[in-house]
């Protein structure tokens, strides 16, 4: 990555982590606000009943939501920093737990679903590498992902080790709904990011393995 | 009846403190909330609190240095650090300066309460 580039991310980074702070004080204040309205309400119950009950119910709503809010943000505010190191020791397991997090509005506006899968054993794969390029080539499979797949599939990221050492990402696409293997990969690897990928992951020095016969590749590093 | 816990609470949010003070004193607790430092260490000085509940990141003296003067003045005064969510590094830091403990932002107030009583066990009772 050139220094210009390192910079230009250096500079977004740093906004992004001060601004998802201030949210983050905003929802702390909210928490807090609806925390008092509760308590209150529980001392002194509103005199109807199914307006209690209506006061409850939205209560949980915002409870609810601020915890989805919190959670967005702190993994925001997690990835806004990237930037800050060339090159940096990644636990891959809560990398890609944040990054399916973060992504996976993506994949619910074409009605697939994300999630980022377990490694076997609760396996500890760590990685030493540029953070931002890694999350790049994380980002580029999805992408291709949602180009080849149809509505109502579902895409796994698992972080494991390939061959049992290596350090790697797969991504394993099911459902009752997917195209023949051929169709898939054909699809794949014409969507534009799926070159992005490549390029990044020569970068990355990793290597990029696929399964035809079922729908899945690896990101090998 | 033994006087109830009094908790110093320091944050620049003024929203927040004044809520979360609120909370506590529905909860039987007795809470000041200052909004700077400067408020913080002129309350210490004239007021006995048994727990302050310090914000790490404010503008003019940060919660680190106002926890420094604490501990100057007042060494066995507990220390509960208010911290970004996610931002581990700051907390343990603050420990190693002498912070009891450290609780991320947004907080839960049964944490806080617990993380009270709990800095409170480990501290002698100052005359």
């Amino acid at each position: 990555m050139n220094p210009e580039t390192e910079k230009t991310l250096t500079f977004f980074g740093k906004m992004t982590a001060n601004l998802t702070h201030e949210v983050k004080n905003v929802l702390a204040i909210i928490q807090e606000s609806a925390g008092l309205m509760e308590d209150i309400t529980a001392i002194c119950p509103l005199t109807e009943k199914k307006y209690q009950e209506k006061f409850n119910r939205s209560m949980a709503t915002i409870k609810q939501q601020l915890h989805r809010g919190i959670d967005l943000t702190t993994q925001f505010n997690r990835f806004a920093h990237t930037p800050d190191r060339a090159s940096a020791e990644l636990n891959l397991v809560d990398t890609v737990g944040q990054f399916c997090l973060l992504t996976e509005r993506f994949a619910r506006l074409k009605h697939i679903g994300l999630t980022a899968g377990e490694p076997p054993a609760n396996e500890r794969i760590r990685l030493t590498t540029n953070p931002v390029q890694f999350y790049m080539a994380l980002f580029f499979s999805l992408e291709s992902c949602l180009t080849a797949l149809p509505a109502d599939t579902e895409i796994r990221i698992t972080p494991q080790k390939k061959g049992g050492k290596s350090p790697a990402i797969e991504y394993a696409c099911t459902g009752d709904h997917l195209p023949p293997a051929e169709e898939f990969f054909q699809q794949l690897q014409a969507a534009d990011a799926w070159s992005e990928l490549r390029e990044m992951i020569g970068q990355l020095q990793g290597e990029v393995e696929c399964d035809t016969n079922d729908l899945r590749f690896w990101l090998i590093f | 009846m033994s006087d109830p816990t009094a908790i110093l609470l320091v944050d620049d949010e003024e929203e927040f403190v004044s809520t979360l003070a609120e909370r506590l004193e529905i909860r039987g607790f007795e809470s000041k909330a200052a909004y700077s430092g400067d408020q913080a260490l002129s309350l210490i000085e004239s007021n006995d609190y048994d727990v302050v509940v310090l914000d790490v990141k404010m503008p003019g003296m940060d919660g680190l240095e106002v926890m420094n003067h604490i501990k100057a003045r007042r060494p066995e005064m507990p220390v509960i650090l208010l911290t970004g969510h996610g931002s581990t590094k700051e907390g343990m830091e603050g420990m190693h300066k002498g912070a009891f403990d450290y609780l991320m932002k947004p907080l839960d107030i049964d944490e806080l309460i617990s993380k009270v009583q709990e800095a409170l066990g480990s501290q002698p009772k100052s005359e």
